[in-house]
């Protein structure tokens, strides 16, 4: 059973879900502080990619990971929900 | 041994050692040329050779180099300081602990270099070294997971790689309208492990008079920061999957004179959405690990690959020979090759075991026998799903017979020893698997089996 999630949280799970093909796993499954990527739901760059396009689609801003905040953001939902509602352009 | 900082080298440069064998060089241009750029730092030649001379002085007296260096610029010094000391350079397909466990106890006495190890070269003195070598010298033992269960290891020698480097150098500026000294940029967004980034991302700034930025960006974004800290004309160097990406994010680039693209098949809307969006031509090289890159196309334009100058191709029963004068043998493919002439093939079949997902490299035999191994496992088949879509992320497939494990125990399991770009996606667990008479798998009954599954969920 996995801890509550946000709305935001929430949002993005099942973002990642669908955008992803995620067979199997429910958005509520997806524990806010666990590793999304290698571990945890075992996601590679590839993935990573996936998801840079759907979040760029909906939410308006270019994901990228050069900086030194990549391997925060990636870390899990929740780091990935915070970065997103920090930088999701005003619609 | 000269002062290896003020000596510059010819372009195409041979010479021979007291017996007699040819020489070849490690580097090749001038010491105020570029080489490579750190961000937006240039690196000259003349640095490069300092920095290889401090990191020879720092390997091990013998062994074999197990390289996984991610910062290309790392990768380059690393390599060119192994080749310098006549190690053996071992590139693994995967940076997963079992594939390199497995590549390591094959060559005992390896030793790892990683990216945090070059930081402790930085205070090193350097001490001259050798910029060539023999020409017959392994250059490095590529791997590819093998059907057979062991990691197969593809040797070359320096004269096959300065042969490949010379070949898609001239293919590249052909397209660009470049002369033969004149330099390009480069920016990569596959592995320099892989045998492609290898050869474009590698070998040309190398030897083949061109230079590179040491990042492998990811994003859209990191795409085009990237290009932007290098100076024109700029290559790209890149695959379907992350070409797609670009095209559909809504990011600006910078000034590209030319785009590579390898490892997938590209067609033509694809590759006329990727000339559009980036303003470029696009050529796409065909090669293998094998092989290393032996033809090259515009797909926007054409559908035939030109071979290039030297390469022969032999249609065969099992598949097609490909022999070179610098190869040290010659090599079959088991993609079936249609010439249409002695410059041009079609592509009628691919290899059907062999599969790559942006720059990386598996064997579906190799996934299902390591899905056997796991304990519980009774019985496995691994697939692909057919493609829908040209560039689109296709995962393999696999269905299970393990009554007492669980898919996610199962997927953990196998991420010791298979790369996430080749976790089977889904991977449904089933009470039987549907063989016929002769216990093979049909392909159509695995897809309704996978059908099945997905409708359950």
């Amino acid at each position: 059973m996995a801890a509550l999630q946000s709305a935001s949280e929430l949002e993005l799970a099942q973002l990642i879900v669908t955008s992803l093909n995620l067979e199997g796993v429910q958005p509520t499954d997806i524990e806010p502080e666990a590793p999304l990527f290698k571990t945890g739901l075992g996601l590679d760059s590839i993935d990573a990619l996936e998801l840079s396009l759907e979040i760029s689609k909906r939410y308006g801003f270019q994901i990228r990971s050069d900086d030194e905040n990549n391997v925060r953001i990636f870390s899990s939902l929740r780091s990935l929900a915070e970065h997103i509602q920090q930088n999701k352009a005003d619609r | 041994m000269t002062d290896p900082s003020i000596v510059p080298i010819k372009l195409h440069a041979r010479a021979w050692d007291a017996r007699g064998a040819t020489l070849l060089p490690v580097v090749v241009g001038l010491n105020s040329r570029a080489v490579a750029w750190h961000r937006d730092r240039l690196i000259t030649q003349a640095e490069f050779i300092a920095e290889v001379s401090r990191i020879a002085a720092s390997l091990p007296a013998s062994g074999s180099m197990i390289n996984l260096c991610e910062d290309r610029y790392n990768f380059l010094a690393t390599y060119v300081a192994g080749l310098t000391v006549r190690h053996e350079v071992l590139l693994p397909p995967s940076r997963v602990e079992q594939v390199v466990g497995e590549i390591a106890s094959l060559h005992p006495g390896s030793y790892r270099i990683e990216d945090e190890d070059r930081g402790a070269t930085l205070a090193l003195a350097s001490s001259p070294i050798a910029l060539h070598i023999e020409a017959d010298a392994i250059a490095m033992l590529g791997y590819t997971s093998g059907s057979t269960g062991q990691p197969s290891a593809q040797l070359k020698r320096w004269r096959a790689l300065h042969a490949s480097a010379a070949l898609n150098g001239a293919s590249i500026r052909r397209v660009i309208g470049l002369a033969e000294q004149d330099s390009a940029a480069i920016v990569a967004t596959v592995p320099p492990q892989h045998m492609y980034g290898m050869e474009l991302s590698v070998l040309l700034p190398l030897i083949g008079g061109m230079a590179v930025h040491s990042g492998r960006p990811l994003f859209p974004a990191d795409v085009a920061r990237a290009l932007s800290e290098i100076p024109e004309p700029r290559v790209l160097v890149s695959t379907p999957v992350h070409l797609r990406a670009m095209v559909q994010s809504n990011q600006v680039f910078p000034r590209i004179s030319l785009i590579v693209s390898a490892t997938a098949p590209l067609d033509r809307v694809l590759a006329n959405a990727v000339e559009t969006k980036l303003q470029a031509p696009l050529l796409e090289m065909f090669g293998s690990t094998e092989t290393c890159v032996i033809a090259t196309r515009r797909p926007s334009q054409d559908d035939a690959w030109n071979i290039y100058e030297g390469v022969t191709l032999e249609p065969t029963a099992e598949g097609t020979r490909v022999d070179a004068p610098w190869f040290h043998r010659s090599v079959m493919l088991q993609d079936i090759l249609e010439l249409a002439n002695t410059n041009q093939f079609t592509v009628r079949g691919r290899n059907a075991d062999m599969i790559e997902v942006a720059g990386k490299r598996a064997s579906l035999a190799d996934i299902t026998r390591r899905l056997l191994a796991i304990e519980g496992v009774e019985d496995a088949a691994v697939f692909q799903p057919d493609q829908t879509e040209v560039g689109t992320i296709y995962r393999v497939a696999a269905a299970v017979v393990a009554p007492s494990l669980t898919t996610r125990h199962i997927h953990a399991e196998l991420a010791k020893g298979v790369d996430p770009a080749f976790l089977p996606r889904p991977l449904i667990l089933v009470e039987s698997l549907p063989r016929n008479d002769v216990g093979k798998l049909p392909r159509d009954k695995l897809l309704e089996l996978l059908a099945l599954g997905r409708v359950k969920l």
